[in-house]
Formats: C-alpha cells, structure tokens, sequence
C-alpha cells in the first residue's frame, strides 16, 4: 500500500496530457466488446449448440453488425482529419495497439459481413448450403470478436495515462468480462423473447460467471490503483465515482438478478430481463467511465507524479 | 564556446545566402545524416529570457496560444502545445515569513529557469504509439511527425510520458518540436539553440553532449552546487523504464516535479503484450465455459 504524492507541483499545471478521446471513443469499446463476443458465442453456438441453438445463432451474428457498422463510423467520426482515415493500415505496428485494432476490426467487418449475409439469403432464399460459407467465414470472425472485446485495453494501457496505464493487465480482464456479460445479456433477451428459454437460462449463466469475473478484475484494478498512489489523486472526483458505481453495483446487482431467475426458473424471466438491461447499461457505464477518470488523471499532476515514482518501475503490477 | 577555424573564411559582416555547414561555425558541429543530435539544457545558464520560445515561433510559424498573464511568476506561456514547442518554465523559490534568505548559493538558486521541449526519446513512445507512420525517426535520430500522412488520431497524446505533443484545432494534426528537421537538412543549427544568448541550450552530437554535461555537473559539484544532476542522460532520472536516453536532456538543480518532469517514466508500449495475453487469455476462458454451457445439445 502506498499513499498518495505529496510533494512538489509545478503550479499545479498537468504534467500530462489528456487524450482527446471521448464519449465516441468510449461508445466505441463498447459496442466493438459487444459485437465481438456476440460473434464468438454465435460461433460456439453454431459448432457445438446443436438445433437449439439456431435462433441464438442467427442473432449473435446479426448483433455482429453492429459493431461491423457502427464501429469504423465512430472511429472515423472522431479523428480530427476523417479524410485520412485509410493511412490506418498504411503501416502495421506491432507496438500500436491502435494499428493491430485496426487490423482486428477490418478482419472482424469483413468476416462478420459475409457471415451475416450467408446467413441472411440462407434465411430468406433457402439456400441452405451457404450456412456452411456462414460457419466457415464465422471462425475468424469469431477469433477477431475475441480480440475486438479486448484489444481497446491494451489500448488504453499502453499510454502514458496514469489511471490506464498501472493496471494493464486488469483492465483487459475488465474489458474481456464486461463484453462477454453483455454479448450473453443482450443474446438473452433475444432467446427469452422469441427463442429457446433453455439457450437462454445457459446464456444467464455465462453471464452470471462473467459479471463475476469483472467484479474481480475491477477489484484487482483498484489495487494497481492504489499501490501505485493513483487513486488517491483521484478519489472524490466525478468520473472515480461512476467507475465505482458501474463496477460494484453495475456487476453485482445483475449477476444476483441473474442468479435469482436462475435459481426460479420458469418464473425467473422477469428478473433476467432486468439484469440484461442492467449488464448492458452498466458495460458502457464503466467503459466510459474509465475514459473519464483516465483523461482526469492525467490532467492531475499528483497522478502523474504518484505513477512517475522508481517504486513503480519496472512492473508497476503485481 | 570557443570559435571554429573557419570563422576566418567569413570575415564580412552580411552574406548572400546560407553558408555552407553554417552550424559548424555557429555551434561547432557539423550536421551529417546518420548521427545522432539533440539539446542538452543547462537550466543553471538560463536567464529565462525566452529568446527561444521567441525563435521557434518565428522560425517554424507558430501562432501565439494565448496572450495574457498566467500569474505564475514569469511563465505566461504555461506549457507546451501545438503550437508551442519550446517552453521556459520559472520557479521562484520564495523564502518562509521572515523575509528571504540571508545568504544565496550560486547557480539559480532561487529561482529556477528551464527551457522545455519534446524530449526526442530514444524509444519514443508517441511513434511507437503512431498508427499510421505518420510520426518517425529521422536520419538525425529525432522524432518528427509526417504532417501529410497524419490523420489526428491523437493516440500520441497519452502516449507521450511527459505531455509534450498535441492536436492542433486548427488543422487537426499533431504537433511537436521537429528540433528543427528542415535547419538540420541545411546544415543549421536549429534556432532556438542559435538564439540562446548564454548556452543555456546547446545543440550537438549526443555522445558529445553527454561527456558535456558530464563536466559540467562535476564543475559545479566543485563550485559547491551539491544539487545539480542530469536528467535524460543514460542511467539518469528521465532516461527510465525502458525508454532510452532523452536526445534533449537537462541540468537540474532541484527535484523533477519542481520544473513540471516525470521522475521515472516508462515506455507505454511495454505493456501492450501483457495486456493483450491478459485479454486474450480470458477470452479463452470464457470460450471453454461457453463450449460447455452451450455444447450441451439439447
Ligand atoms: S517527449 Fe513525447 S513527443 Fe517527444 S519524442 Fe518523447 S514521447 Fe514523443
């Protein structure tokens, strides 16, 4: 345990500089965690579900589209010169979690797009045999949803950011968690509603383990934070709080909701619902709080110079 | 600094164009690709007159960032940006009630001067963060960034450990100190150093530079200012966490965080891999938990 900087500032200024990202940005990890686990479970579903498992199938890969669409849109969106948005993969730079993103999410669309549309004429002309171009085409799609759900942060730790940058590991055990909490929720609410309720009640479960899992790895970031004297620099503010909210209530109370309507059955439908809606809200909750408390603690030189310590080097991780 | 040999070729007083290595005779060096240069900054020779701040604006156009006063002692510009690439910070280091010191060290001892800029890291973390190569080393071994390849993605921003570059509003691109990439290419010594009337900056060969102000901490040490050290040589507070040494490195007299510096910063892309295993490896998990879940035909 280490406590917070005390010593000197320079006029209080930052030393750092926060990144220009935003709420685009934040929307952004979100719906690419979603879309990309919601590919991977459609996958799984596909290569080892059986019948039942069709419904849950189809939607996985349709809930892939919107990442596959939605996704490049907000990234474009949010450089301060679009036109360029091809030099993206201009070069590839092993050291740029930014540039193996924009790899992952180019795999992702195109894979996701064939899938989605084999799928789609296979529904609408019959043409069964295409389903097995949507399975061929659904496993690297899926392999790319895996590293969509994570790869945002690697991303953010691998700056300069004092809230990001103490717990990398931990943050991609966040990240990883929260998108496939949601992908499951979201797939949930779909089978309760017009598919199979017994697809679905495993799909809570896988749910209930990975709110759990994210309840953990937020408690393990907390740590980082706080050896590192980070989280003293921040504690009080706006977005410290929002994390605390998204990660305590925002797992906890859906992953009990979960357990409840597990535990009822049949008559648990209700209270899945609510911890779906609940585990969706609360994914983009904690994604763009991190965002914030990120930004905020490098505007904050107390954070920066708490992480700057010898005692941090080399591994500021335990 | 003594003056070169060949100052004598030049006795006339206005000439007709560039000369030829004009940084040989103004910092005694000559400028050839494939070496490395950098500043090293001797914060105990600054006068805070900001003659280079004036200079890297003139020289490289920069527009003012805001005219006005900070209140912080003489420090109106208050930090670097997009548009301002060298930045004289000021400390005034005021005495307790009872009135100042009775009696003053030498060597800015009260009040200390330090004239920032990008730190052309030997791994920088803003190029290895760059997606699109926009930002590289160049044959100097300087980091500069592509003005017409980048795309104001802005991950340099929070990459760079010690806040120097930025997105300009105005053409959306990242900015930095370019130590002058088109003087170099003419064999200039880059302005802010050529303006610099006490070589408080001096521009230089970096294994040069380094023996330097190797001597010059020792000098001082002699001259009684315990305090002084380097920061951004090899083994030296800066020069930490995998990041290299600093090509613009610094004198000091007191602690880093007085003049705005990281103590010990790390290089951010150390952590892309353990991050990304972490990742990947729960996605694993959860896809085995999901094969068992799921797997059972019903
Ligand atoms: S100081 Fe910052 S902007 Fe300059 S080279 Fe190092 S990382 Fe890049």
């Amino acid at each position: 345990m280490s406590d917070a900087y005390r010593g000197e500032t320079y006029y209080g200024r930052s030393q750092l500089k926060p990144s220009p990202f935003g709420f685009m940005v934040s929307l952004y990890i979100y719906l690419a965690g979603l879309s990309g686990s919601a590919q991977m479970l459609a996958t799984i579903g596909d290569l080892f579900g059986g019948r039942a498992a069709r419904g849950m199938v189809r939607r996985g890969r349709w809930l892939a589209m919107l990442g596959t669409v939605c996704g490049p849109a907000l990234l474009i969106a949010d450089l301060h010169t679009p036109q360029r948005f091809y030099n993206m993969l201009r070069i590839l730079r092993t050291s740029s979690p930014m540039s193996i993103g924009s790899y992952i999410l180019t795999t992702f669309g195109l894979t996701s797009t064939v899938t989605a549309a084999a799928q789609f004429l296979a529904d609408r002309c019959g043409w069964r045999r295409l389903l097995g171009v949507a399975r061929a085409a659904s496993v690297p799609a899926s392999v790319a949803g895996a590293g969509l759900s994570v790869y945002t942060a690697a991303l953010q730790s691998s700056t300069s950011t004092p809230h990001w940058a103490v717990s990398p590991r931990s943050l991609a055990m966040r990240y990883g968690a929260s998108s496939l909490a949601t992908a499951a929720a979201a797939l949930s609410l779909g089978e309760h509603r017009f598919g199979d309720p017994r697809t679905a009640r495993r799909l809570d479960a896988l749910a209930f383990g990975a709110l759990l899992v994210e309840w953990i790895a937020s408690a393990r970031a907390r740590g980082d934070l706080r050896r590192t004297g980070v989280a003293a620099a921040l504690s009080g503010s706006a977005p410290e709080r929002l994390e605390r909210a998204a990660a305590g209530w925002g797992t906890l109370l859906p992953a009990g909701l979960f357990g409840a309507s597990l535990l009822l059955g049949d008559r648990g439908r209700r209270a899945s619902r609510s911890a779906s809606l609940l585990t969706l809200a609360s994914g983009l909750a904690l994604r763009h709080a991190i965002m914030l408390a990120g930004n905020e603690s490098a505007r904050r030189p107390a954070a920066s110079f708490a992480m700057a310590q010898p005692r941090n080097l080399p591994h500021m991780e335990s | 600094m003594q003056v070169h040999a060949r100052a004598r070729d030049y006795p006339q007083s206005q000439f007709g164009g560039v000369l030829p290595h004009e940084a040989e005779l103004t910092a005694g060096v000559r400028i050839q690709p494939g070496r490395s240069y950098g500043f090293f900054t001797d914060t105990t020779r600054c006068i805070g007159c900001k003659a280079c701040e004036v200079a890297c604006k003139e020289w490289n156009n920069l527009p003012a960032d805001n005219v006005g006063l900070t209140g912080m002692s003489y420090d109106n510009t208050g930090a670097l940006s997009a548009n301002t690439w060298r930045h004289v910070a000021f400390v005034e280091k005021i005495a307790g009630p009872g009135g100042g010191p009775a009696e003053m060290p030498p060597y800015q001892s009260q009040w200390l001067m330090m004239s920032d800029l990008c730190k052309h890291c030997h791994n920088p973390p803003c190029l290895e963060a760059c997606p699109t190569g926009a930002l590289f080393k160049t044959e100097f071994d300087t980091v500069v960034v592509q003005q017409d390849i980048c795309n104001g993605c802005g991950y340099c921003v929070p990459a760079c450990p010690f806040g120097v570059v930025e997105l300009s509003e105005t053409d959306g691109k990242a900015h930095k100190c370019t130590l002058c990439y088109d003087r170099l290419k003419g064999g200039l010594e880059p302005a802010c150093a050529k303006s610099c009337p006490t070589d408080s900056i001096q521009f230089g060969e970096i294994a040069d530079l380094q023996s330097r102000a190797a001597e010059r901490v020792e000098q001082l040490h002699g001259l009684g200012v315990a305090s002084a050290y380097l920061y951004g040589a090899p083994g030296s507070p800066g020069a930490t966490g995998d990041l290299g040494h600093l090509n613009a490195f610094f004198l000091l007299t007191d602690a880093p965080e007085v003049y705005n510096l990281p103590r010990a910063p790390t290089r951010a892309s150390n952590r892309v891999r353990p991050s990304l295993a972490t990742g990947l490896a729960t996605m694993a998990g959860f896809a085995l938990a999901a094969i068992a879940l799921l797997g059972r035909r019903a």
